[in-house]
């Protein structure tokens, strides 16, 4: 009998559903995040007492319209950075650290009208302000590969734990990256939805312009249903869509034919890593033998697309933080106040010129690439990944910043095109670190993309393997059978 | 200290408050020309927009279609 904790996401709900208590879904988890947590350091509160109690709420709930939910039972823990009345919200950052808002996420309630609960706030860089997983109040999240590496970030805890499969599905925020670097490092699928798809209510903004509410999962199913729970017109926030939300989770057939995919030719692949390149080509394969047609495609607009969007990211962050940037910056690690204070200098008509050509930019970046294509695959990381001292950028020598920014190249650009991106597992490179294959599309193509993502999952294995970090759990006694 | 610097912390401290935190701060301030040159580059790409534009209406515009 497998442990409950090894059940994906859709398999958790169809447990419970079935007969399996919460309360025993929720031990699961639990006993496995004691397990492999002094490894990882993924979280940064747990909260048994309130799951416990909703478990049991859940159990009572079994016979009645409840248990259709489409996340009925499921203890869920996120990025800790979503508000929830009368719980702690982090943000991953000293200045937050005994924050307790009074108002929840809007992501928060829909998951929680769908049957779920939560049960622990996840680590994250410091404000989600790197792409990394280095977290100087909290401690670093680790890679649940090999410790010694990166989990990758901003939503650090959120990739570790879904990949120690101590959580079934976790919410992060990809304001640069920051859903689909944990989700490559990790090796877990991670969807950065198009922008406008999910609210941002309740969610701690970064940059308004650029900020992404997105699922990190095991499967491109687990993501569907997640993002079948969460997307749609919120009226407390203005910017969400008003566009319906196709069935994500009923379009997963399998069904690739005739999907158009362009490999780039110039940016996404520039100093890549060739066991990086090699598991993108062997993907290639994989989805060509499905019946999807891979061509080279050279992309316009790179330069722009770089430019505008970083000068977004540093004014709006600069922005936001500006009280305590002139009150506590000594509260913030010094890459990260270093990194917000250039953003007080970039002048006004930067910041509206990269604002004002989001649009024309998009429009014609789509008009000479999704004629040509349907959907765009690169690395979600290009370089091998690279070790926590590598990239600590606070404490290494000069030239770290070089790594350190490396990790978000390929993934930025999609940000400012405000395009749907995916991260799905698909090798390892030459230390055995999980490999990513980024997946993007045109505005609300998420659909299409999970179904590729899913295909591709029907086909290999990347996804299923698990992390040596699980043998630890295991020799622990950390492996319960239901 | 390099005039561009110098004059980028007068011109933060005047206008924000704020003072250079640390050595990164300086050493990614002084990173500045290089976000200058890069807009250098993009200088001519930029017509002049008639009507105001919005990446919300593109977003729609060009949304897939099932």
């Amino acid at each position: 009998m497998p442990d409950l904790a090894d059940l994906t996401l859709v398999e958790a709900v169809q447990a419970a559903r079935d007969g399996t208590s919460s309360r025993a879904l929720l031990a699961a988890c639990w006993h496995r995040m004691e397990a492999v947590n002094p490894t990882l350091n993924a979280t940064i509160w747990v909260d048994r007492v309130r799951a416990e109690a909703a478990a049991v709420a859940a159990d009572a709930a079994r016979d009645t319209p409840a248990s259709l939910g489409g996340l009925f039972g499921l203890p869920l823990a996120h990025k800790d950075m979503y508000y929830q009345a009368g719980k702690p919200c982090t943000c991953g950052s000293r200045l937050r650290k005994d924050f307790v808002p009074d108002y929840t996420a809007t992501v928060i309630e829909r998951l929680s009208s769908a049957g779920a609960y939560v049960f622990a706030g996840l680590n994250m860089a410091e404000f989600a302000q790197n792409p990394t997983g280095h977290n100087r109040e909290f401690g670093d999240c680790h890679n649940p590969w090999n410790p010694d590496y990166i989990s990758g970030g901003s939503s650090s805890g959120s990739g570790a734990a879904v990949a120690a499969r101590f959580v079934y599905g976790a919410l992060g925020s990809d304001t640069g990256g920051s859903i689909r670097l944990p989700a490559s490092a990790c090796g877990v699928t991670g969807l950065k939805p198009t922008q406008t798809r999910v609210s941002r209510y309740g969610a701690m903004p970064l940059s308004f312009t650029l900020d992404n509410v997105g699922p990190l999962t095991r499967t491109a199913r687990d993501c569907a249903r997640m993002m079948s729970m969460i997307a749609g017109r919120d009226p407390k926030d203005p910017t969400s869509s008003h566009l319906p939300v196709p069935d994500y989770e009923g379009a997963l057939d399998g069904d690739i034919r005739g999907t158009r995919i362009g490999v780039p030719t110039n940016y996404f692949f520039d100093g890549a890593d060739p066991r990086v390149r090699a598991a993108i080509d062997q993907a290639m394969e994989v989805l060509t033998a499905r019946g999807a047609a891979v061509r080279p495609i050279t992309l316009p607009l790179m330069d722009a697309v770089s430019g505008y969007g970083g000068i977004i990211s540093r004014v709006e962050a600069a922005t936001i933080h500006a009280e305590w940037m002139r009150h506590r910056p000594q509260d913030y690690a010094a890459h990260l106040s270093g990194r917000m204070y250039p953003g007080y200098a970039i002048p006004g008509p930067y910041y509206l010129e990269s604002l004002s050509r989001r649009g024309p930019v998009l429009r014609d970046f789509a008009a000479q690439v999704f004629a040509e294509v349907d959907v765009l695959a690169t690395p979600t990381i290009r370089t091998a990944l690279p070790t926590l001292a590598e990239t600590d950028i606070d404490n290494g020598p000069a030239g770290t910043e070089v790594k350190f920014l490396a990790v978000s190249a390929n993934t930025r650009p999609f940000n400012y095109l405000g395009l749907p991106a995916i991260s799905i597992p698909c090798g390892f490179d030459g230390n055995g670190l999980p490999v990513g294959l980024q997946l993007a599309g045109r505005p609300f193509a998420e659909t299409r993309l999970m179904r590729l993502a899913d295909a591709y999952q029907r086909d290999t294995d990347w996804h299923a393997r698990k992390p040596p970090v699980l043998d630890m759990a295991r020799d622990l006694g950390g492996i319960i059978v239901a | 200290m390099d005039p561009f610097l110098a004059q980028l912390e007068l011109t933060i401290a005047r206008w924000h408050g704020v003072t250079a935190p640390n050595e990164p701060a300086r050493r990614m301030a002084a990173d500045l020309a290089n976000t200058i040159a890069a807009f250098e580059k993009l200088r001519g790409t930029l017509k002049f927009e008639d009507e105001p534009s919005s990446f919300d209406a593109v977003l729609h515009d060009l949304r897939e279609v099932e």
